[in-house]
């Protein structure tokens, strides 16, 4: 299916036109414009406004050198970049990726996708992304913290809690959080909300950790409902056993659910009695273990080796928490053959699009992970708020907040899809809440 | 003792031998925390010298014209202590013995403080070897106009947000403030903290270290499944920070019984528990005498002249007047007296060998001033938050927030004791808990 209005096909050749060595960013402008034709179609001003145009090209590149010193001497030079998007509804906010294949185009095409993810969110944070082609692999933490100032030195002239918030990414945890909080301290004088994913003793959110899991469990509550159902007596699956997985297991049991499947990277386990979370939080959080030792130690569990069987497990509500395309057409057609009726991914992207296609043509409810995995988006920007006002909030008013932002972004996505005739495809109402709040504040912008 | 820690206490002696207030409250705080050293990353990082001494400090020069036309230079300073947690925050101190020993023993003890209340702020102090005794107003306007005209450049609500301390008053923040405004062109209010109610001060500000006490106790007698509730309390001083312990204390059913001036104390075995009680007590300090002896006339209680409270039977005894007011001699009585709480309000009010007694003697529980005694600073974070959002909490508001900050500060300090082997010992605790939350803070944001 092209995209069903002229002039966005010709924006799309444009783009390519303009930057042909950015296949990632070409291949999530086509997506976006192609569910947006309708909205389109229907308000001919976005396009006499220039909006579209403007949506496609970040405001603002910036691109800089990094030099740094290894712990032999040796000078290295790595390359860095920060896209600020669009600030549309709020500062520019967007994750920093330090990996070797970082490369503008990717920057590019995370950042478009991080503003309609942000937009969707309610809160007022625009879309950034950012990042360098460093590989923080097999450094030390005295390299990593040296790469980090250098970095620092030249983003800071760039950033602000009003200009830009980053956060982390891929390679960029709390560890290198910390050593681009504390140069932008030295460097600004000023302790202020500039990053997130701060550590807790620095400024940092409670229930960051759980966002993510719990935020998927909202979401999905409020679809199964509006269908008639709800969590309370379904059989999970869940893929995954890191924070996002866990803390799904730990909400959906929280409603009611029984969470009879988790995997990592090497298997999965199947628990007939429901997952035991105190002893999968002991096996994975603590001792760090493969998941094949809880099966050991839970009496009645069951251990596989590989991970894509997991979806040939019988079950009401899957949620693909791992990895993405970790679900394929096979495994969507063993979900819907065992009478699956619901499906929200927790990972990025982990449902290839065939086995999108199939769960939409089967009628099971799908919730995709720009709506769905926006807790821990919504928590970054909760971390801002409360920094904001130099106060914390305790960890269940963070959760209240979070349990509201999820019930909205629903029913915004819900909604969105209703009034352009796509009543229940939440993946194209996802798309035109997230891009509908953009535009409507750039029209109240004019040609800025 | 830790080996790095006495080669830090060291090199310290050595630089800033002429520093003895500074010293003595790092070695005295080497010595808490010394429970909580035994990680190689510390010296590893050299995390100690960072931890002891500040980030940065400012020394400049305050002219002014006294009303003669008399110009006088005081000499102005501020130390950046740390900002591992948040922007700097600590008080201004206007007084002839302020020097920079004292000012970063001030700042040390700040950061320390700051840390436990759970709010973002960092630690500072600063101030001048100026008098404010015997000046007019207008002197103290222009002195504070031209100890501003040097500090603003260093401050910001996100940089570092001073407060007041001896000698800078509701009277002195505001000019302070009002000079701020008008260099840097910002109604920026959450640069200072302590500001008067009609232009950005918070509820509870005047109370806020006297509740803070009370609070504190309350949760020591909770663990000792104990109440409030017809508790005998010995306190000294009649200032803000008394005024605020009598009044919550009779409020959750307790009575003070005694207060105290420089000129002795009067026992008062109804306790100070009525309004008339407060109002008078805020007279007597209105009328800047300095005396405590009218409150025994006007309620036709006894007065002991040049006495100290301590000899007094009592449950619990709360200094609140001013440091070192209390000897190893008030401590054996004390102990003698078979007091089971001693709980400090004010600063350093105990030696550091009667401290060492009270705290070392199982007859008696003590709460150090750094946890029992930081209900002020912790309402002067609370005035930065409703600065930063623009708006103002009700008097109860502030009233919940303080009283969770303080319960919340009793309980990283039993959990770090309890941790450490300590037993309940809530002084070392308090001090350990402080060090690890902004050592694993400043290692996190690397060197």
């Amino acid at each position: 299916m092209g995209i069903q209005n002229e002039y966005l096909n010709d924006l799309m050749e444009r783009v390519i036109r303009r930057d042909p060595a950015e296949p990632e960013f070409h291949q999530a402008v086509r997506e976006v414009l192609t569910t947006l034709a309708p909205v389109v179609n229907a308000r001919p001003e976005l396009i006499t406004e220039g909006i579209m145009d403007y949506l496609v090209e970040p405001e603002r590149t910036i691109k800089f050198r990094v030099p740094w010193e290894d712990d032999q001497g040796k000078i290295h030079v790595n390359r860095g970049y920060r896209i600020q998007f669009n600030s549309a509804i709020g500062p520019y906010k967007g994750g920093l990726r330090f990996h070797p294949s970082v490369n503008e185009g990717i920057i590019k095409f995370l950042g478009f996708e991080q503003t309609f993810k942000n937009s969707l969110t309610g809160l007022p944070i625009g879309g950034g992304k950012g990042g360098s082609d460093f590989d923080p692999k097999g450094k030390s933490d005295a390299e990593v913290m040296r790469f980090c100032q250098s970095f620092m030195n030249e983003l800071f002239k760039y950033i602000g809690p009003d200009t830009d918030v980053p956060a982390g990414d891929i390679g960029v945890g709390a560890r290198e959080i910390g050593y681009l909080f504390g140069q932008y301290k030295r460097l600004r004088n000023e302790f202020t909300g500039v990053l997130t994913g701060k550590g807790l003793t620095y400024g940092g959110s409670l229930a960051r950790k759980e966002a993510t899991g719990y935020g998927l469990c909202y979401f999905t509550d409020n679809m199964l409902k509006s269908a008639g159902r709800s969590f309370d007596g379904a059989t999970v699956v869940i893929s995954g056993a890191g924070n996002v997985a866990t803390y799904a297991c730990e909400k959906a049991t929280s409603l009611g659910a029984k969470v009879v499947a988790m995997c990592d990277s090497n298997g999965y386990v199947y628990d007939p009695e429901g997952i035991d979370l105190a002893l999968m939080k002991q096996v994975k959080e603590v001792e760090r273990q493969r998941i094949r030792v809880y099966a050991e130690r839970r009496p009645g569990a069951q251990y596989h080796e590989g991970c894509s069987g997991i979806w040939q497990v019988p079950c009401d509500i899957a949620l693909p928490c791992a990895t993405q395309n970790e679900l394929n057409l096979d495994s969507a057609k063993a979900l819907i053959k065992n009478g699956c009726f619901a499906v929200a991914e927790g990972a990025n992207m982990p449902c290839t699009p065939e086995a999108v296609d199939a769960f939409q043509e089967a009628g099971i409810l799908f919730a995709p992970a720009k709506a769905a995995n926006a807790g821990g988006v919504a928590v970054s920007a909760l971390e801002m708020s409360q920094n904001s006002m130099r106060f914390f909030w305790s960890f269940e008013e963070v959760d209240d907040r979070l349990k509201t932002i999820m019930t909205d972004l629903y029913h915004n996505a819900s909604n969105a899809a209703a009034q352009y005739g796509m009543e229940g495809n939440l993946v194209a109402g996802a798309n035109i809440a997230g891009f509908l709040k953009v535009a409507n504040s750039m029209l109240a912008y004019g040609v800025v | 003792m830790n080996e790095y820690a006495v080669r830090v206490a060291a090199q310290l002696r050595q630089r800033y031998a002429n520093e003895p207030e500074y010293l003595q409250s790092v070695q005295a705080w080497l010595e808490m925390v010394e429970p909580a050293l035994d990680d190689p990353r510390y010296e590893k990082l050299d995390l100690l010298t960072r931890m002891v001494e500040p980030e940065r400090m400012f020394t400049f020069l305050v002219p002014w014209v006294d009303d003669k036309g008399v110009a006088h230079t005081n000499h102005g300073y501020r130390v950046q202590f740390s900002s591992a947690i948040g922007p700097y925050k600590g008080g201004l101190r206007f007084h002839p013995d302020v020097t920079p020993s004292v000012v970063k023993f001030l700042g040390f003890e700040q950061t320390y403080k700051n840390a436990l209340t759970g709010l973002p702020i960092g630690g500072a102090a600063g101030g001048a070897d100026f008098d404010p005794k015997g000046k007019s107003n207008r002197e103290i306007m222009r002195f504070c106009q031209s100890f501003m005209n040097a500090l603003y450049r260093y401050i910001g609500a996100d940089t570092d947000v001073p407060a007041g301390d001896i000698g800078v008053g509701a009277r002195e923040i505001g000019y302070l403030y009002g000079q701020y405004k008008r260099i840097s062109g910002q109604a920026e209010s959450s640069a200072l903290t302590g500001k008067g109610l009609t232009y950005g001060g918070s509820k509870v500000r005047q109370e806020a270290a006297g509740f803070g006490t009370i609070y504190f106790l309350a949760r020591m007698l909770e663990h000792q499944g104990d109440t409030m509730v017809g508790k005998k309390i010995a306190a000294s001083g009649f200032g803000n920070m008394t005024w605020g312990v009598c009044r919550k204390a009779a409020e959750l059913g307790g009575k003070v019984v005694t207060l105290s001036g420089p000129d002795g104390y009067v026992y008062d075995p109804d306790g100070v528990c009525t309004q008339e009680k407060f109002d008078f007590m805020l007279e007597m300090r209105a009328s800047g005498q300095d005396k405590v002896a009218p409150y025994a006339r006007k309620f036709g209680v006894e007065f002991f002249p040049g006495k100290k409270p301590w000899e007094v039977q009592a449950d619990v005894v709360i200094p609140c007047a001013t440091q070192n007011e209390l000897d190893v001699e008030d401590a054996i009585q004390i102990l003698a007296n078979d007091v089971r709480y001693y709980v400090e309000a004010a600063n350093m009010p105990a030696t550091a060998e009667a401290l060492k007694l009270l705290r070392l003697s199982p007859k008696i529980l003590t709460a150090g001033a750094k946890a029992s005694g930081s209900g002020g600073v912790a309402v002067s974070a609370l005035e930065m938050a409703q600065n930063s959002i623009r708006y103002n909490w009700t008097r109860k508001e502030v009233d919940d927030r303080l009283r969770d900050i303080m319960s919340s500060i009793y309980d990283a300090s039993a959990a770090a004791a309890e941790e450490y082997g300590l037993g309940y010992d809530l002084i070392a605790g308090n001090d350990i808990a402080a060090f690890k939350k902004i050592s694993e803070a400043m290692i996190a944001q690397g060197l």
